[in-house]
């Protein structure tokens, strides 16, 4: 089971670099964005600790981006390549299938989150000093994780809708706004917390962070992981859902 | 016409195999059209269809687009539910044990999609073969094998986006037989395919049952049925309206000659009165380019050809040629002229 | 007058025939939600960063938006006229191309100004920016000089697609460039000066700081200049864009890749 995952990912990773959308785009549209974060920082007059924090926060959004606007759209593609009955017809479980597929997206990411940071370093020359670079790197690996089961349950729930891209993308900058990648929480109305709690980036973020500055990441990224795999679970009986009624009532192309 | 039940009970030493059992399928479709007041339509695509498939057999699944062939398919290899019937596949019923029935079968269906196109042919395959679980030691050598099956050794780093429609369909064959499934469903295999590559594709589909493979082929190409087909059961409208070898279905339409006469403008009561005719058994008319060619189906021994023509005294007459009935008259006798 | 009406006529047909697919699932979340999401989080961060004022972004990012109905819709219809294989029927018609161009500019216009004034709106409620009645009317003129000024950009932005097969990819980058050069989020003054003189010769940017100087209260008059640079600017893209699409179109001619481009 673990080879079929890894060799799905590897395969829909090399998919994803092949399409300029995909990923070039997945590569700069976050840089866009970072690089107007890091303007906005350098007009302030920010050094140190609080550059280093908006340098890091900056990079993971890329990860999110990455995942968000190709999940929602993915199974659409298939749909239409013609592709997506052959994976139903397939006797592995569907949901197996899907999440190799979304964390190859996320995957896209962590490059995208690599050359952000090589971009605040070389370019606007912000110290990349990351005080445990061991936690980071496992953090970033949760992270990855946990954004890709949240793009598999994104993937699942909407693929019968064929505008559902539209959704995607605009839950990009949503989720930059209240996982605490930019912006801390406790800036935020009330109301909007418990939301954030909900989603895995932000543990996984927190993870990232404490990580970068030298404090523990064990009870985030637990909090990430658990998350994950609640993720995947309703994913799970959101995809049986999703299929039997497909069945039944002819949607999905598959007929 | 009345529901033919197929009747192919060919006993193989005493025990009788059946590897894919239909009984009174039926399947339909709701639509609904606009946005307020929703109108419910349903369009009922099987009818109610019987059959079984032995094991080692090529079936062939024959009719015109829209018969319910697609969907007959579909719901053998558990895409589709049933509305009601039931079906099973190598013992396994469709709806209750899905999974059983996917690791056993295959399916391939014409036609340019169903393939990673930014993907090499090799990694499509590879792709597949994690999916449908060919145990890791074995896939190197089972990739490579039907790559040679197939053809395509040497093409297979190719991007799949730059293969012919040909290539395409063999990679799709590839595909389909990577787990070595016992029972192949072959969906209008030979859709756009050149000559050719289609008579290559009916050899290595004829090699694939010679080696015990049970094959349901389902086409609208009548000579195709005809060279590939131990059986046929033929579908249109959503039910089957006749079955049996192909012999059978020549036999059973009309085992009398076919008189083909070429005219120029078929006049209003002609095609009636060439029917009442004594020894006629049917007539049908066929456009062919500038004309029209009356099919008249004979009774076997009767004599019809002058009693024919001179029906046909007012009208511009081209040709007459005297034949052996073929499938394609039975199709289209069975079928209803499309 | 039969311009004025491959003009009208034109432009409506192709833009309602492409765009069938908008439906509310799409227009809702791509054309509301978006800028509103965009502003909030800009706001934000400048509150986090201690940079900036919640108008400045409001402002700033409101008039961005303008950019993807026409960067987007543009790059569509002429994309999409080539997906259809109307494109070189399109290109051989007699009809005068400027008005055939410019009638399907004119509903990516009322779109990409529909866009900001809903976004402004909200986001001023949202964000509980004051934003005087009297401005109302001037900020409503510099939008709308604004987008039709992103008009070109986009037609240069859709000649330039012809040629390179990602219409989508470019659409996005040229977005993003103009969100990092024309002022949205930055002051232009504390940019370096290179990015300045970049900044002065792209649309919006001086849409974007005579829209801030209308909120704050100054009036038509002061931002005269801004205003008319701005035009001048869309007229100038608008200009480049159909010269290049005649270009692309002789060239293709030339070499018969029309419909393989």
């Amino acid at each position: 089971m673990l080879r079929l995952v890894l060799v799905t990912w590897w395969l829909q990773l090399k998919i994803r670099s092949r399409s300029a959308f995909d990923g070039l785009l997945g590569l700069l549209w976050p840089l866009f964005f970072a690089t107007t974060v890091f303007l906005m920082y350098r007009a302030s007059g920010a050094e140190g600790s609080a550059l280093l924090s908006a340098a890091v926060g900056a990079s993971v959004m890329g990860i999110w981006s990455a995942t968000s606007t190709t999940a929602s759209f993915t199974l659409q593609q298939e749909r239409r390549q013609g592709t997506l009955e052959l994976l139903v017809a397939a006797p592995t479980p569907f949901p197996l299938l899907i999440f190799p597929v979304t964390l190859s997206m996320a995957t896209v990411g962590a490059y995208s989150m690599v050359a952000t940071l090589l971009w605040g370093r070389f370019v606007f020359g912000i110290e990349i000093a990351v005080a445990n670079p061991v936690a980071f790197v496992l953090s970033t690996l949760v992270t990855v994780v946990g954004i890709g089961m949240l793009g598999f349950l994104l993937a699942i729930s909407t693929v019968r809708y064929r505008s559902a891209w539209a959704i995607g993308a605009a839950l990009e900058i949503p989720v930059w706004l209240i996982c605490g990648f930019l912006i801390p929480l406790d800036l935020l109305p009330a109301w909007v917390r418990p939301i954030a709690w909900l989603l895995a980036p932000t543990w996984g973020m927190s993870a990232i962070r404490d990580a970068a500055e030298g404090r523990g990441v064990l009870v985030d990224l637990l909090a990430c992981l658990a998350l994950a795999i609640a993720y995947g679970l309703l994913g799970m009986l959101v995809s049986r859902y999703m299929l039997n009624s497909a069945r039944r009532r002819a949607t999905l192309a598959l007929s | 016409m009345p529901r033919m039940i197929a009747a192919a009970d060919e006993r193989v030493g005493g025990t009788r195999v059946a590897v894919i059992e239909v009984k009174d399928l039926t399947r339909t479709f709701r639509s609904s059209k606009g946005l307020f007041r929703r109108k419910a339509r349903e369009v009922e695509a099987v009818r109610g269809i019987d059959f079984s498939v032995e094991r080692g057999e090529l079936f062939g699944l024959l009719g015109p687009n829209g018969a319910g062939k697609t969907t007959t398919i579909k719901m053998l290899i558990t895409l589709l539910l049933p509305t009601t019937g039931r079906a099973s596949v190598l013992g396994y019923d469709v709806v209750a044990q899905p999974r059983e029935v996917r690791r056993r079968v295959g399916y391939v269906f014409g036609g340019d999609r169903g393939l990673y196109d930014r993907l090499s042919g090799l990694d499509n395959l590879r792709y597949f073969a994690e999916l449908y679980a060919v145990p890791p030691r074995e896939q190197r050598t089972r990739i490579h094998e039907l790559l040679e099956l197939v053809g395509l050794t040497g093409r297979e780093k190719e991007r799949v986006e730059g293969y012919s429609r040909g290539m395409r369909q063999r990679l799709h064959i590839a595909r389909g037989l990577l787990h070595r499934p016992e029972v192949l469903f072959l969906d209008e295999p030979s859709i756009g395919i050149d000559p050719v590559g289609a008579r290559e594709l009916r050899a290595t589909v004829k090699a694939l049952v010679e080696h015990g493979t049970t094959v349901l082929l389902t086409t609208h190409y009548m000579f195709e049925a005809d060279e590939l087909c131990d059986r046929i059961a033929v579908i249109a409208g959503g039910e089957i309206v006749s079955s049996g070898t192909p012999d059978d279905l020549k036999q059973r339409v009309s085992s009398g000659p076919v008189v083909e006469v070429e005219v120029y403008g078929v006049l209003g009561g002609v095609v009636d009165r060439v029917q009442a005719l004594v020894g006629v058994r049917s007539v049908v008319v066929e456009e062919r380019g500038q004309a029209q060619v009356l099919l008249v189906h004979v009774e076997p021994g009767a004599e019809v050809t002058q009693s024919v023509m001179s029906c046909l005294e007012d009208a511009r007459v081209g040709r007459v040629v005297t034949r052996e009935p073929t499938l394609e008259d039975a199709y289209i006798e069975l079928v209803g002229t499309p | 007058m039969s311009s004025l009406r491959i003009f009208l006529i034109g432009g409506l047909t192709s833009y309602r025939a492409l765009f069938t697919w908008l439906t509310p699932w799409i227009l809702i979340p791509s054309f509301i939600l978006g800028p509103i999401f965009q502003i909030l989080f800009f706001a934000y961060v400048g509150r986090t960063a201690g940079v900036g004022s919640d108008s400045f972004f409001l402002i700033g990012n409101a008039v961005l938006y303008a950019s993807i109905p026409c960067l987007f819709a543009m790059g569509n219809t002429i994309g999409g006229e080539r997906q259809q294989g109307t494109l070189p029927l399109l290109l051989a018609s007699p009809a005068h191309r400027i008005p055939l161009f410019l009638g399907r500019a004119l509903p990516v216009i009322v779109n990409g100004f529909g866009v900001s004034a809903v976004a402004l709106v909200v986001g001023a409620l949202l964000l509980q920016v004051p934003l005087p009645p009297a401005s109302l009317a001037p900020l409503a003129l510099v939008v709308a000089v604004a987008t039709f000024s992103c008009t070109g950009l986009g037609l240069v932005t859709a000649a330039l697609a012809l040629r390179v097969r990602e219409t989508a990819v470019l659409a996005n980058v040229v977005f993003g460039i103009l969100m990092i050069f024309a002022g949205v989020n930055v002051p232009l003054d504390t940019l370096p000066s290179w990015m300045g003189s970049i900044a002065a010769w792209l649309p919006l940017t001086h849409g974007i700081a005579a829209a801030r100087e209308v909120a704050a209260g100054a009036s038509l008059s002061s931002i005269r200049t801004g205003l008319f640079v701005e035009a001048g600017l869309g007229a100038l893209y608008i200009g480049i864009g159909l010269a290049m699409l005649a270009w692309f179109e002789r060239e293709a001619r030339r070499r018969a890749t029309l419909e393989t481009i």
